[in-house]
């Protein structure tokens, strides 16, 4: 960590989404969705990958860790199955990836204030290391999409409806210490006319929570393929009222063009920069990672910077997934200790460690 | 087996031929197949060894084709004493080896189909038939109208909701593999300019039609046949298990791949389940002693000359063999008479060795047989087809498409687990080439596993063939 002069870091690198599940981890998933193994089991054997996990972060030399999300089957599931009033008949899998059929056939139970776990979770993770600990979970927008039933004539409201309960959960996770959640929309950019809908969403997400909050929306990185392509465009000037101090979006794999959308809309928070493309298995140079980040700083201060992959590294090798974290944190390097020669006496400003 | 009576017949002499001779019936398994390729790699009658890790017969298979067994004059009894000799300790047969031990998709049988496709005008012109004279129809799948208009209208329809959303691309590409002789890309572009002449969006403009095939013989009729769309067409000479290094540009762009009739003739290893224990099966080709002899004396060469001389065809094709050995070949017809004669002559020995963990053995580069666990776990004792040259090409197809894309595809494909109990599914030749039917459920699974729905629907526009339309689109 290269902390500023005020004890801030500059160009902090962290990671989103999954981390590297590894082919055995998918199959010993997939057993437990067909019963042949325990859930305790499971249990177990995920510690174990989520220790291995933060071990791989902290040896690259990320400065914000993260748990991989290790434990979930896909980026919507895990939820829903928590969730009070998500109906889901048949939890057996083929495959743990798959995608329930889930089913809201009542307005969810608002009077319900179960947790859904989420906070034992961090808990888990941030007695694990001593790095910053960044923990992310899936956004109502996303979630009400993998969701079908006539409970809510207007779709908005089971969208608010479960917006409400993660607001429950990120208090739980606050109470725990968790001090920067992120929310992930891998499902925003397919409807590109609900971005208004998504970022009320959010608000209610975050309201009263106080930690560092951060929005993170890619085309989808569903089996490694975008789900969707496009501009940034639509999020703006929508996601300019989000309550939000970070953006985390990709551009490795897109190019940087919509950078100039930060710019143009004056996005006043913080940005999380994509630089290593998780769809290719071709692993970065520090260069090339570099490269991406002066171009980014054109247009960000380096205060406001904060650097990560486009999205999870889930379906890159674990090797690959090492080799790339490894780059990204040298090519950051490298551009830190140019703003050091370049501006010593002011390296940065930001409002907070993450944000 | 249990419609032919001549069939069930030749099963008595079989089994006296076993009771006669001194094999260890406990260990013996006997498989009675049903080969429906007239030409094939099998003698009617073959015996498998299946090894334990040390590489010593831990049991036998005796696999019989009772097709050719039902045969009048054929000696069942006689075939199989033959092939339990194989079982004697030191037995090698009378037979000219022409490679070691291999898994099926590292076999000879494969350069030879490769040298096919690539010297397939030598080979046309001493045969005196073009391939599509020796497909089993006589001509070749593709080049149906209304099937082409029911693809291009689809795609119009999808293409005009991308565009409401100012989504669609400047550039519109579909891609076809396995060209044909053009017939298929000359139907669907002929039909393209007219419904799109009629629909008004002037799509033709932005269209880019690329053809691919191994075979630059091929590629160069099928260019011919759709020079009028000029510069909308465009074709490359690829190898359909790497597009990735060839058509690589195309990722996430593809709105249509169209594949016909390729996935059968690329190498394919089989894997077994035997008692509980999977095995991957090992080839080895060979010549008979009589067929060898037959082909020295016709050619003037020793028998030790023929494998040498098979490996040096293989390396360089008939042309140059001509030139390098011009005293036994003097002009490329009477290497191409060599190489056919090599060809129907060849035959493959078999043995099981045993696979230790899945996860060590590679169905492609990029995918181990993990894969392979479902289907192997719920269908008992099985031997099945791993199509590691098709699911490769599958593998590199699907990130071409663009997230709205999809794939097409013509092919001889098993569709059920079960069948590979019951049927008999390759490797056989055609003409020249190597031939296996493409195991269905295996791509199905992989497709699963990366979000894309797979179906499989009869052939519409040849009723009652063996031909399957496989469809691939992305299922989230």
């Amino acid at each position: 960590m290269i902390p500023n002069e005020s004890g801030r870091l500059i160009l902090p690198t962290t990671v989103v989404g999954s981390y590297s599940v590894p082919e055995w981890l998918e199959r010993l998933k997939t057993e437990y969705y067909q019963r042949r193994i325990s859930a305790q089991h499971l249990t177990e054997i995920h510690e174990v990958a989520i220790k291995a996990a933060v071990k791989d972060q902290e040896r690259a030399g990320i400065d914000i860790v993260s748990d991989g999300e290790l434990r979930r089957d896909n980026d919507i599931d895990y939820f829903l199955a928590r969730i009070p009033g998500v109906d889901i008949a048949q939890r057996a899998k083929s495959d743990y990836y798959d995608y329930y059929e889930a089913q809201v056939t009542a307005p969810l139970p608002e009077d319900d204030k179960s947790t859904l776990g989420l906070a034992a979770d961090f808990e888990f993770t941030r007695q694990l290391t001593e790095q910053p600990v960044k923990f992310s979970f899936t956004g109502p927008f996303s979630l009400s999409r993998r969701i079908t039933g006539a409970a809510y004539a207007d779709p908005a409201e089971l969208v608010r409806a479960l917006a409400r309960r993660l607001n429950l959960e990120a208090r739980s996770l606050a109470d725990a210490g968790a001090d920067f959640l992120q929310i992930d929309e891998p499902f925003l950019a397919g409807y590109p006319d609900q971005a208004a809908l998504a970022v009320e969403a959010v608000n209610i997400v975050t309201d009263g929570v106080p930690v560092t909050w951060a929005l993170h929306v890619c085309y989808g990185n569903r089996h490694a393929r975008p789900s969707w392509e496009g501009h940034y465009n639509f999020l703006f000037p929508a996601v300019l009222d989000a309550h939000v101090d970070q953006l985390v979006l990709e551009f490795a794999r897109k190019g940087l063009e919509d950078l100039k959308l930060i710019e143009q809309y004056a996005w006043p928070a913080s940005l999380g920069l994509g630089v290593i493309d998780v769809k290719s298995a071709a692993v970065e140079t520090p260069d090339l990672v570099a490269a991406r980040i002066r171009r980014a700083l054109e247009y960000v201060a380096p205060g406001r910077l904060m650097i990560n992959p486009d999205c999870g590294l889930r379906h890159l090798a674990p090797d690959v997934a090492r080799r790339k974290l490894h780059a990204m944190v040298a090519g950051t390097a490298i551009v830190r200790s140019e703003l050091d020669l370049a501006s010593p006496d002011s390296p940065s400003t930001g409002d907070n460690n993450y944000g | 087996m249990r419609d032919s009576a001549a069939a069930q017949a030749a099963f008595g002499p079989m089994a006296e031929a076993l009771f006669r001779s001194d094999a260890d019936l406990t260990e013996m398994r006997v498989v009675c197949d049903w080969i429906q390729y007239r030409n094939n790699f099998r003698d009617t009658a073959m015996l498998r060894p299946v090894l334990a890790a040390d590489e010593t017969p831990d049991g036998y298979e005796l696999a019989v084709d009772m097709r050719r067994g039902a045969r009048a004059g054929a000696d069942v009894a006689a075939e199989v004493t033959t092939a339990l000799a194989d079982a004697s300790p030191g037995a090698d047969g009378d037979r000219v080896w022409l490679e070691p031990w291999v898994p099926g998709s590292a076999s000879c049988v494969w350069p030879f189909n490769a040298l096919y496709w690539q010297a397939l005008a030598a080979w046309e012109k001493t045969t005196g038939k073009t391939y599509e004279q020796a497909l089993p129809g006589g001509e070749s799948d593709a080049r149906n109208a209304a099937a082409a208009r029911d693809l291009i209208l689809d795609l119009f329809k999808l293409w005009d909701e991308l565009a409401n959303r100012r989504a669609l691309p400047e550039e519109l590409y579909v891609l076809e593999l396995g060209v044909g002789n053009g017939g298929q890309a000359r139907t669907w572009l002929d039909e393209f300019t007219e419904l799109d002449r009629r629909h008004g969006r002037d799509y033709y403009r932005r269209l880019h039609y690329l053809m691919g095939d191994y075979s630059s013989h091929v590629l160069d009729r099928a260019r011919e046949e759709v020079a009028h769309h000029g510069e909308h067409v465009s074709g490359l000479v690829l190898e359909a298990t790497r597009l990735s290094g060839s058509v690589g540009f195309l990722t996430g762009k593809a709105f249509l791949v169209y594949i016909s009739n390729v996935y059968d003739n690329l190498p394919s290893d089989e894997v077994a389940v035997i008692r509980g224990r999977v095995y991957l099966v090992q080839v080895r080709s060979f010549l008979g002693g009589g067929a060898a002899d037959e082909i020295a004396a016709t050619f003037g060469v020793e028998r030790a000359d023929i494998a040498p001389l098979t490996s040096r065809l293989l390396r360089i094709g008939p042309e140059l063999l001509s030139e390098s050995v011009p005293a036994t070949f003097p002009d490329t017809e009477r290497a191409v008479l060599f190489w056919q004669a090599v060809w129907a002559a060849l035959r493959q020995a078999e043995r099981y060795v045993p696979l230790e963990g899945l996860d060590t053995y590679r169905v492609t580069p990029a995918l181990t047989g993990e894969i392979l666990r479902p289907l192997l776990a719920a269908e008992g004792d099985v031997r099945m087809h791993v199509s590691n040259g098709a699911l490769s090409s599958f593998t590199d197809t699907l990130p071409l498409l663009h997230p709205f894309g999809r794939v097409v595809c013509h092919d001889l494909f098993t569709t059920g687990h079960e069948q590979y109990r019951t049927g008999f599914f390759g490797p056989g030749k055609y003409d020249g080439s190597t031939v296996n039917w493409v195991n269905g459920p295996l791509l199905q699974l992989f497709a699963s596993r990366r979000g894309f729905d797979v179906s499989f629907a009869p052939f519409k526009e040849r009723p009652g063939s063996n031909i399957k339309t496989l469809t691939a689109q992305v299922r989230d």
